[in-house]
């Protein structure tokens, strides 16, 4: 009997460790369109879904557009505005991707790997290819990942004043962390 | 001309003054604020997994107080904790970013604990990820 107990137990833990697909319900993207002459336009959402499949090396996040948390009430109503990302008409940011050098990873080791990540963003039903290096730090199965790239906002048909007297950036920097388990 | 100058110039102090505002502006304590709606959590999720259209009519953009008990803890990094209550029989769930004056009130709380939480509903709807219905919610406090 307790040699079973332990054997299940043995199991369950492996099974998790290195279950092949890694999720999160708490990845944080943000979102920095801040200028020299206004610092308002940056805001965090901590509550996105993030997964890696450590098998096939899809990516994957998914944010919801209104709980990105600006510090000014102004500026977060602007940014759920029709003129920017219409978060009424369009709740979701999705990103669909690959890590395309997959081999660099060993998921079951220990270790900092530098990998690059491919895929497609999709704003305002705008899908738009991202390519970006992201680092995976991977700890007794557990992965802690990071990555950073910018992004046009007239790729994705936003544009307007503000943006055109430097208020907000061109190409703001968007930033991923996930703990994936 | 005179009349003018100082006409041009209360203009541009009540302008600046304006901007001043707006821009230092931000947003009130949630605890503070009177919720919309009360619900029981397995309740409001599953009126979001039966019509999420509806339920966003309903519900999105506003102050709603959820009590239900918390299934999980989550860390998106060392300085916060996130809370989530699951409906078990479909593993739709809603989740609450707490808002930073009472993120110390999310961290001492335990998986098991009943509570009842105040914020702002961010709408929800089936994940893709999971494909589970998720709810999201942001600058959240317990309501005590």
């Amino acid at each position: 009997m307790k040699k079973t107990i332990l054997f299940l137990s043995f199991v369950a833990l492996t099974g998790s460790l290195f279950a092949q697909k890694k999720t999160t319900t708490s990845a944080t993207v943000s979102f920095d369109a801040s200028t020299a002459i206004d610092a308002l336009p940056k805001a965090e959402n901590k509550t996105v879904t993030a997964a890696v499949d450590t098998k096939t090396g899809s990516v994957a996040f998914e944010a919801t557009v209104k709980n990105f948390t600006f510090s000014n009430p102004m500026i977060q109503d602007h940014f759920n505005g029709t003129n920017w990302l219409n978060s009424d008409a369009f709740p979701k940011f999705t990103f669909k991707g690959k890590i395309a050098d997959l081999s660099k990873v060993n998921f079951t080791k220990d270790g900092s790997y530098t990998v690059l990540v491919t895929g497609d963003l999709t704003v305002k039903d705008v899908t738009k290819p991202v390519s970006t290096e992201a680092t995976i730090v991977v700890t007794g199965g557990t992965l802690n990942t990071t990555a950073a790239f910018s992004i046009k906002l007239a790729d994705y048909g936003i544009t307007g004043v503000p943006i055109d007297a430097g208020k907000v950036a061109k190409e703001p920097k968007i930033t991923v962390s996930a703990e994936l388990k | 001309m005179k009349r003018i100058l100082i006409g041009g110039l209360l203009l541009v102090v009540i302008g600046a003054g304006i901007y001043w505002y707006i821009a230092t502006d931000t947003f009130s304590d949630t605890k503070d604020r009177k919720s919309a709606f009360t619900v029981d959590a397995v309740d409001f999720i599953r009126e979001f997994q039966q019509n999420d259209s509806l339920a966003n009519l309903k519900y999105r953009e506003k102050i709603i107080t959820v009590n239900g008990t918390v299934s999980d803890l989550e860390s998106p990094d060392t300085a916060t904790v996130n809370v989530k209550i699951a409906d078990t029989a479909s593993g739709n769930f809603v989740i609450f970013a707490f808002q930073d004056q009472h993120i110390e009130e999310a961290k001492n709380l335990k998986i098991g604990d009943k509570v009842s939480i105040k914020g702002s509903c961010s709408g929800g709807s089936l994940d893709g990820i999971l494909e589970v219905v998720k709810i999201d919610f942001k600058r959240s406090a317990l309501n005590k």
